[in-house]
C-alpha cells in the first residue's frame, strides 16, 4: 500500500466526516483545524525520510521563514532537507484535530481492518504521534494494523518513525517501548540480527551522547544482550569503551558494560562456546580492573567509577580464592590483590585536598569501597584487616573519610 | 475505613505518606498547594493537551495531597467517581488514562486507588479487574502492561498492588510473581526494570513494595539494599534516583518508602531531607 493511497483516503475520510456544527464560526474553526491537519499529513507524505522536528516560537518561526530562500510551505509548517519546523502557535488545535481524526478512524476497533481503515490510522496516528509520543493508544492502533500480516519494509518505517521521535523525545517510554515490540517481530522473521543490533546499539550511542544517562535508552541497550552471540559481546565490550572513558559520571554506560561482562560469565556456564567464554571473562575481567584503576586515579570522586570497581572486585575476589596459584612471592592472589587494593586506598587517604572537595569524596569513596570489599565475606573481611593496621582500623578510616553515613558504617560494623 | 495495602502489620501507603510530611509543618503552604491541585484541571495549553493520556494518574496523585491535607473535600466525590468509571473499558476490565484511551495497568491501579479514597470500591466489577490484571501475567512470573506485552517490574509491583486493595491477590500466581521480581535483583541489592536492568529507586519501590505485599521480604538482603539507597543522599539533602544523578523531590517518595519497608530509614538525615523538600516549594 503506497503512502499516496494513504494520503488520499485520509483526505476523503475527513472530507465524509466533518462534524456538523451548531454556529459558522464553529464551523470555520474545525475547518482551520482540519486544513492545518491535512498540511500537516501532506508535509509528512511528501517528505518520508524526515529525521528532526522542531516547535518553534511564532517569532523564532517568522524569522526561519524570513530567512529561508526556499519556499515556506505554509504559514505555520517549514520543511527543507528533512528537517520540519512547526510553528509552536498551532500545536493545541492540530494536536486536537489530530485526536479527533484518529479517534474517528479508530471508532470500530478491528483485528483485520480494511485496507482503507488501515490507511487513515497509520496517517493520523503519525501525526499524532509526531505531537505527543506518550500517546499510548495511538501507539496501539499502530500496531493492530502492523499485526494484520509480516511487512518487512512497514516494520522498518516504525523503527524509522520511533527514531524521529527520539531524536527530540529520547526518554519517551512509549516509543522505546514500541520499538521492542517491532524488533521482536523482526527478531522472529529474521535469521540474522547482529546487524539489527549493531545499529540498535548505535542508536543508543547516539542518543546516550543527547542525554546522559537516559536510563530508558541504555535499558534497550541492555536488553538487546540476550541476542547477541559471545563475538557481538566481547565487540560490544571493546567498541563502548572510548566512549565510557569520556562520560565517567554516566552510570548507565558502566552498566552496560557490567551487564556484558555478565553474560560472558553466563556464557562460560551455559552456551556451547564456554570455554572461550570463560577465558574471555577472565581476561576482560583483569583488564577491566587495570583500566577501572587508571580512571579512578585520574578522576577524582566518580562514583560509578567506583561503583563499577566494586562490582569488579565482588567476582574477582572470589575467582582468585578458588585459584590454586600463588604469586612470586608466595602469597595467595587474593592477599596481593587486597594488598592493591588498600593500597589504592591510602593513595587516596594521602592525596592533598582540592579546591573543588573532589579529593574529600574520592576518600569516601575509597573507604565506602574498602568496606565493601570487607562486607563480602568473613575471610576477605579478615584480611582487610590485616592489611589495613598500616593505615588504622577500618573503623577510624571511615571516621575519618565519611562521618556523615556513620549511621551506615556503625551497623555494619556492629559499633 | 480506608482499605490500603497492608504490609508487615505497617501500613504501607499511609505510613510512608505520613513519614513524608513530616518536619516544619508550619512551612507547608497547604492552602496554596490545595489551590493548585483543585485548578490544575482542564486547561487548553499545549502541555496540558499532551499530558491528557495520563489523567487518571494525575488524579490519584492531586487526590491523595488532598487527602493528606485533609482536603479531600474540595472536590465533588460523585464527579469524580463517574469520570474515573468513564475511563473503564468494560471489555477488557482494565481502566485507560482517559476517557477513549486504550485499557493499560498503570491507570487500572490509579483507577483503583482513587476509588479506595473515596471508599467507592462497591461500583467495581472487582472479579472482572482481576481478570484482566490475571491476565497479564506471564509464564516467568512477569507482568506485561497490556495486551501489547512489554514487561516492566513496575507492573509486578502495580499488578500486585491492585489485587491486593480489590483482595484478589490469590486470583494470580503469587509464588512465580515473586520469583520474577528476584530474578530482577542486582548485585548492589537493587533492582531494575527487568533482570539485569540497571537499578534505579522507582524500580526498587516497585519491587520492595510487591515483595512486601506479598510477604516476601526475606528475598531481600535488607543491609544491602539499605546501603544503595541511604547512598542516594546528595550533600544538599535530598535524595537521587541512581549515583551521580542530581537530587530530585520525586525520589523522596521512591527512596525513603523504600527505606521505611525495609527498616533502614534512619541511615539518612532526616532533618536534611526535610529541609531539602521544603525549599523545593
Amino acid at each position: 500500500m503506497s503512502l499516496s493511497y494513504w494520503f488520499e483516503e485520509s483526505r476523503k475520510q475527513q472530507d465524509q466526516e466533518r462534524p456538523r456544527m451548531e454556529s459558522k464560526e464553529a464551523a470555520a474553526a474545525a475547518q482551520a483545524e482540519e486544513d492545518l491537519l491535512r498540511d500537516f499529513e501532506r508535509i509528512l507524505h511528501d517528505d518520508p525520510l524526515i529525521d528532526e522536528v522542531g516547535f518553534l516560537h511564532p517569532t523564532q518561526f517568522h524569522s526561519l521563514l524570513v530567512d529561508s530562500t526556499d519556499k515556506s510551505t505554509s504559514q505555520y509548517f517549514w520543511c527543507v532537507d528533512h528537517k520540519l519546523a512547526v510553528s509552536s502557535s498551532i500545536l493545541p488545535d492540530l494536536y486536537r484535530a489530530a485526536r479527533r481524526a484518529h479517534s474517528n478512524a479508530t471508532l470500530n476497533p478491528s483485528s483485520s481492518p480494511s485496507a482503507s481503515d488501515a490507511a487513515l490510522i497509520m496517517t493520523h496516528s503519525k501525526a499524532l504521534l509526531i505531537l505527543c509520543a506518550d500517546l499510548l493508544t495511538a501507539w496501539n492502533s499502530r500496531k493492530m494494523v502492523l499485526s494484520t500480516n509480516f511487512n518487512l519494509s512497514h516494520l522498518k518505517d516504525e523503527l524509522r518513525l520511533c527514531a524521529l521521535i527520539l531524536s527530540y523525545s529520547p526518554k519517551n517510554e512509549s516509543t522505546w517501548s514500541h520499538r521492542r515490540w517491532v524488533i521482536k517481530n523482526l527478531a522472529q522473521h529474521l535469521q540474522d540480527m547482529p546487524e539489527l543490533i549493531d545499529k540498535e546499539s548505535l542508536l543508543v550511542k547516539d542518543m546516550a551522547e543527547k542525554s546522559k544517562m537516559n536510563y530508558r535508552a541504555w535499558r534497550h541497550r541492555c536488553w538487546l544482550i540476550p541476542y547477541m552471540k559471545t563475538k557481538q559481546v566481547l565487540d560490544e565490550l571493546n567498541k563502548s569503551k572510548k566512549w565510557a572513558e569520556l562520560h565517567v559520571a554516566d552510570n548507565c554506560s558502566f552498566h552496560y558494560r557490567r551487564s556484558l561482562l555478565l553474560a560472558l560469565l553466563d556464557g562460560a556456564a551455559n552456551r556451547e562456546d564456554s570455554l572461550i567464554c570463560q577465558s574471555e571473562a577472565y581476561l576482560m575481567w583483569k583488564e577491566e580492573l587495570r583500566w577501572n584503576e587508571t580512571l579512578i586515579r585520574r578522576y577524582q570522586g566518580r562514583e560509578s567509577l567506583w561503583n563499577h570497581r566494586r562490582f569488579l572486585s565482588q567476582w574477582w575476589v572470589q575467582h582468585l580464592l578458588s585459584c590454586e596459584e600463588t604469586s612470586l612471592s608466595n602469597e595467595s592472589l587474593a592477599d596481593l590483590f587486597l594488598s592493591q587494593e588498600i593500597h589504592l586506598l591510602s593513595d587516596c587517604l594521602g592525596a592533598p585536598g582540592d579546591e573543588f572537595g573532589e579529593t574529600r569524596v574520592q576518600v569516601e569513596l575509597a573507604a565506602l569501597y574498602i568496606l565493601w570489599i570487607s562486607e563480602q565475606d568473613a575471610a576477605v573481611k579478615g584480611k582487610v584487616e590485616e592489611r589495613l593496621k598500616s593505615v588504622g582500623s577500618l573503623k577510624e578510616v571511615l571516621a575519618r573519610a565519611c562521618p556523615e553515613k556513620s549511621r551506615l558504617w556503625t551497623h555494619l560494623l556492629h559499633c | 475505613e480506608k482499605s490500603t495495602a497492608v504490609v508487615d502489620g505497617a501500613s504501607l501507603t499511609k505510613r510512608s505518606e505520613e513519614e513524608e510530611a513530616m518536619g516544619e509543618q508550619g512551612e507547608l503552604a497547604a492552602e496554596k498547594h490545595v489551590r493548585y491541585i483543585v485548578t490544575a484541571e482542564k486547561k487548553d495549553s499545549f502541555e496540558s493537551l499532551v499530558m491528557e493520556h495520563l489523567r487518571a494518574s494525575g488524579a490519584y496523585w492531586g487526590l491523595t495531597t488532598l487527602d493528606l491535607l485533609h482536603k479531600l473535600h474540595a472536590v465533588d466525590a460523585a464527579e469524580v467517581v463517574d469520570w474515573i468509571m468513564s475511563c473503564y473499558h468494560p471489555e477488557s476490565g482494565g481502566f485507560g488514562g482517559n476517557v477513549g484511551h486504550d485499557p493499560h495497568v498503570l491507570y487500572t491501579l490509579s483507577a483503583v486507588q482513587v476509588l479506595c479514597l473515596f471508599d467507592r470500591l462497591d461500583v467495581l466489577d472487582a472479579d472482572k479487574i482481576a481478570d484482566y490484571i490475571t491476565g497479564l501475567q506471564n509464564e516467568d512470573g512477569s507482568f506485561s502492561g497490556d495486551i501489547w506485552g512489554e514487561v516492566d517490574t513496575r507492573f509486578s509491583y502495580i499488578s500486585i498492588c491492585t489485587l491486593s486493595l480489590l483482595h484478589r491477590l490469590h486470583k494470580i500466581n503469587v509464588e512465580k510473581a515473586v520469583e520474577y521480581i528476584v530474578s530482577c535483583k542486582n548485585l548492589d541489592g537493587g533492582f531494575g526494570a527487568m533482570p539485569g536492568g540497571e537499578s534505579h529507586a522507582g524500580q526498587i519501590f516497585c519491587c520492595v513494595g510487591a515483595l512486601a505485599i506479598t510477604g516476601s521480604l526475606h528475598h531481600i538482603d535488607r543491609d544491602l539494599l539499605g546501603w544503595w539507597l541511604c547512598e542516594r543522599q546528595c550533600r544538599d539533602g535530598g535524595l537521587n534516583g541512581r549515583p551521580e544523578k542530581l537530587a530530585d523531590v520525586c525520589y523522596s517518595w521512591w527512596v525513603l518508602s523504600s527505606l521505611i519497608i525495609i527498616d533502614r530509614v534512619h541511615w539518612i538525615d532526616k532533618e536534611k531531607l526535610a529541609k531539602f523538600i521544603l525549599n523545593c516549594q
